[in-house]
């Protein structure tokens, strides 16, 4: 029984135990839906082993807004707890693990998931290509990132969830003050699915440089596309830097280094330094892929051009380096001195100036435009003053000398909400909205969505403005509970009850889809918002092979020019289509990854070792595998054309 | 799949291209990695704590056995893309071949100097510098054990299946990889052992 | 035989040899830190430029500009992340 006994939950507690059955009866009812549907089979071929980059897509935004669910009840659990002084909900540990599981979640696994599973979907079709560079390696950095998000989620039913916040701060993370396993569970997830965002950084950055449509040059691609290249950008060069941060946390709490101790040397703010390092770029991969959505949003339902594409692009690029440049913002407070201050507070408010000429293109965009208020603009226009709210007080932030009052306290937790809700949460939802259609073939309901629009942006309001005076007035984050005498309550209440009313329209916008689809018309036609880029030249929703005929390009709007001065897309016969191979070896391969940290997490060395050389096998089988893929021939493209309403001109 | 004979074998197909366009980009990711290891490397250099220094504990003589080995085995696998390219596939095998004869010397060398490392009590636990001292040398030695395997692989798909444009475009990435993790040593040998010991 | 070994190569590998026994001078001889860091830097980065360029082909192919931006790219952000941390961390330490 001893070995088993590492498994229990160090701190256990009715919700835990009610989550526990939770989980275990949502699982089995899962597996036993499937088998009563005899689903399995189509499970696998369609979906499991799929190396579509639209079916990749779509499994990472359902991946995403179930743990938008999760991370989202954890939100109301900790603003439950707060909303009156001296609250007894929730104890000191369990608080410290709902904060530190709801920033890990919602970064790492819902927004990250978010904006890839948006790349994923949109990307390839706005540039004419048939699927991304590399279709097996993307199902891989799939897999890696559910195997990821999986064992990070069964860390608070199985052995302790992490409790030093999502940013990890050592001491507080060491083994000495953290006992449980949950940071290392914290470490391998990370670690994982990790692994899996460099591998879709390099397959987007090929994609998007090696497969655009003939005729689109870098400077005639869409906004959004250009957003996603400058993410991966930043993706591949800031991701192996949290990897080599989550090996050496790994290494002090596993193998007794000491890397972020006080002892022999070790430095624990080499932590927060190499984790900024990686972090602050990452605040950058979650913001601009947002704004190449808003871009797309704002210029269809304005009816107009975007107003100064060379300067959007070119700010990305410069905000590309300079996110680079600013990592030591997060901790002022450290203790070096004036000068390492003064400079990394200069490039900090420098990161603000290409952002607020992104602001200035978005407003001349609708400016004179033909605005029709649909679901996704009111996300896209409500953003503009919220974020910009935001962005204002990251400027009051970014004065060094200003942090030392604003440091962990709750200024700071409204301030980052305030750019990352209106900024990447509204942009997702704008997004998923917009390219619905395109997804599933009908579109969803305006009315409900506009409820949800507004339930959102008002319960954000009241849930995160008021953090900005009692941050102000001295409440620090991260603490579970306060003294009445404080006066915070009434403005924690108010926040309580804001985050209940944007829960009210997370709900609402689930009521949306099962409401869409069953009763929303199915025959939308192809282009149903009147959009400008080439992802809705295609069918809808699209065949497997995305366009029948590559589509040939002579502008930044060639569709738009199709549709209003005939100019004619798609000017070559049809031909065979060569596809990749569906393969199963991304989901076991991610399967033994799972394996491989879990075992780590607890020391079980066999467990390592064996999935260790599985993964290794894996991947020599892939060596010496040879796949072609396969041809789609003329006679079944022309059927599948005619199925979907004959072929495109 | 559509073959450019105009072009080199590893270069023939578009999926040639980008495979060789991703391991560049992937390259740049290494960069990164290795750069976080360095600047961990150099907060860390002078954190001893109670273990011993880096004048300590390098010895010249086994980083210039390693140095050059690693020189050499770069050179080697140079020479053996270029046989691929003139179509020589037995010279090419032979280069490759002796490229990771060079790599599992280079790889001895190491696990000796890691002995070596042990048994002057420079161990991961000693202190914040041996830790990372040893944490970088063993990414770097981590990676010439994966490519050693690879190297092997490559070798083996050469003699079953000859020169194809598959083939040829492993090994143009396998040979990308090894320069790399030559270009890897050279600031090791220079920033980690020549600045230690100067 | 001789077609096997291109001067180009046997040139760079000469080359490389050379800088090394160049860099070994800050071993063998008594410089200050000063001038051993400078002979270091140079050495290292012009070793790295042959790798890349002789050895590595950077250069020949249709997406040469791709290659060489992001290799540069990686080389400034690593720089960025180098010189930073040691101001965070060490110089700026206080």
């Amino acid at each position: 029984m001893e070995f088993f006994d590492r498994f229990a939950v160090p701190h256990p507690s009715p919700l835990i135990y009610a989550s526990m059955v939770a989980i275990g009866l949502t699982v089995m009812a899962i597996i036993l839906g499937i088998t009563y549907f005899k689903k399995w089979g189509y499970l696998w071929r369609e979906w499991l082993t799929t190396v579509d980059h639209k079916r990749i897509g779509i499994m990472y935004i359902i991946s995403a807004l179930l743990m938008l669910f999760r991370g989202g009840a954890d939100a109301v659990m900790m603003r439950l707890q707060t909303s009156v002084p001296d609250n007894a909900f929730l104890d000191a540990q369990h608080y410290n693990e709902v904060f530190t599981t709801h920033g890990v979640v919602m970064i790492f696994f819902m927004a990250m998931a978010f904006v890839i599973g948006l790349m994923n979907f949109v990307v390839p079709l706005q540039i004419g290509a048939r699927d991304v560079a590399f279709p097996r390696l993307n199902a891989i950095s799939f897999w890696l990132y559910f195997a990821g998000a999986m064992l990070f989620n069964i860390s608070f039913v199985i052995g302790g969830s992490p409790d030093a916040g999502w940013t990890n701060y050592y001491p507080l993370a060491s083994t000495d003050f953290s006992t449980s396993v949950g940071v290392n569970y914290y470490n391998w997830a990370l670690q994982i699915s990790g692994i899996g965002t460099l591998m879709t950084g390099i397959n987007f950055i090929v994609t998007i440089l090696k497969m655009r449509a003939p005729g689109m040059k870098l400077m005639k691609m869409p906004m959004f596309t250009w957003s996603a290249l400058i993410t991966n950008i930043i993706i591949v060069f800031a991701f192996p830097v949290l990897t080599i941060a989550l090996l050496m946390g790994t290494f002090d709490r596993q193998f007794g280094t000491n890397f972020f101790t006080s002892v022999n040397g070790g430095m624990d703010m080499m932590w927060a330094n190499l984790f900024w390092v990686w972090g602050h770029p990452e605040v950058y991969i979650l913001i601009l892929p947002a704004f190449g959505i808003y871009s797309e949003i704002i210029s269809t339902f304005s009816r107009r051009n975007l107003y100064g594409y060379n300067s959007m692009v070119s700010s990305m690029a410069i905000i590309s380096l300079l996110s680079f440049l600013v990592w030591v913002h997060h901790f002022f407070t450290m203790g070096h001195g004036a000068l390492t201050n003064s400079i990394f507070s200069i490039t900090t408010m420098a990161i603000a100036v290409p952002t607020g000429i992104k602001i200035f293109n978005w407003l001349l965009t609708m400016w004179k435009g033909k605005i029709t208020f649909t679901v996704p603009m009111l996300y896209s226009v409500a953003f503009i003053p919220l974020f910009t709210i935001g962005g204002v007080t990251g400027v009051m932030l970014a004065m060094a000398s200003a942090d030392y009052q604003y440091h962990n306290t709750m200024f700071l937790v409204a301030h980052f909400h305030n750019v990352i809700i209106p900024g990447v949460v509204f942009a997702m939802l704008a997004g998923l909205t917009y390219w619905w259609p395109k997804m599933f073939g009908f579109m969803l309901n305006e009315r409900i969505g506009k409820w949800a629009f507004w339930n959102l942006a008002i319960g954000f309001c009241l849930a995160f403005f008021p953090m900005y005076i009692t941050g102000l007035d001295g409440q620090a984050r991260r603490m579970y509970t306060y003294s009445e005498a404080t006066g915070f309550g009434p403005l924690n209440m108010l926040s309580f009850l804001g985050a209940g009313i944007m829960a009210i329209g997370f709900v609402l916008i689930v009521y949306n889809v099962y409401y869409s689809f069953r009763h929303a018309p199915r025959n939308v036609g192809d282009d149903p918002w009147n959009a400008r880029t080439l992802e809705w030249a295609t069918h809808n929703p699209v065949p497997e092979y995305n366009f029948a005929i590559t589509p040939q390009v002579d502008s930044s709007q060639a569709f738009w020019d199709s549709k209003k001065h005939g100019y004619q897309l798609f000017k070559d016969d049809l031909k065979d289509i060569h596809m990749p191979n569906n393969s199963g070896l991304p989901i076991i391969m991610a399967g033994l990854f799972f394996i491989f940290g879990f075992s780590f997490v607890f020391f079980i060395w066999a467990g390592v070792i064996l999935s260790g050389i599985g993964i290794l096998a894996c991947m020599a089988y892939r060596s010496f595998e040879k796949d072609d893929g396969y041809h789609i021939p003329v006679k079944e493209v022309k059927e599948t054309e005619e199925k979907f309403g004959g072929a495109k001109k | 799949m559509k073959i450019d004979h105009s072009q080199p074998l590893e270069y023939s197909t578009e999926q040639n291209k980008m495979n060789i366009l991703g391991f560049w980009i992937f390259l740049g990711a290494e960069i990164m990695l290795f750069a976080t290891l360095f600047t961990s490397y150099f907060v860390y250099e002078d954190r001893i704590g109670s273990g011993p220094a880096g004048a300590e504990i390098f010895g010249i003589t086994p980083v210039l056995f390693e140095t050059f080995i690693l020189l050499t085995s770069s050179f080697t696998i140079g020479l053996a893309i270029h046989a691929m390219r003139i179509q020589r596939t037995k010279a090419m095998l032979v280069f490759l071949g002796i490229t990771l004869l060079l790599g599992a010397a280079f790889l001895g060398i190491e696990i000796y100097e890691f002995t070596h490392y042990y048994h002057v009590g420079a161990t991961l636990q000693t202190s914040a510098f041996t830790a990372i001292l040893l944490t970088t040398l063993g990414t770097h030695g981590a990676h010439v054990t994966f490519g050693l395997f690879w190297g092997l692989f490559i070798i083996l798909q050469i003699r079953k299946r000859g020169l194809t444009p598959e083939t040829a475009n492993k090994s143009f990435i396998f040979s990308l990889y090894w320069h790399f993790l030559d270009v890897v040593w050279i600031f090791i040998f220079s920033f980690v052992y020549l600045k230690g010991m100067m | 035989m001789k077609e096997l070994f291109p001067l180009k190569q046997v040139n760079g590998f000469i080359f490389s040899l050379l800088l090394t026994v160049i860099a070994l001078s800050v071993y063998f001889m008594d410089l200050s830190f000063e001038l051993g860091m400078t002979i270091l830097l140079i050495t290292a980065f012009v070793q790295a430029t042959v790798q890349l360029v002789v050895f590595m082909h950077a250069g020949e192919s249709e997406d040469k500009s791709a290659i060489y931006t992001s290799t540069l790219y990686g080389i400034i952000i690593a720089l960025f992340t180098v010189f930073g941390s040691l101001l965070a961390m060490v110089w700026g330490y206080m």
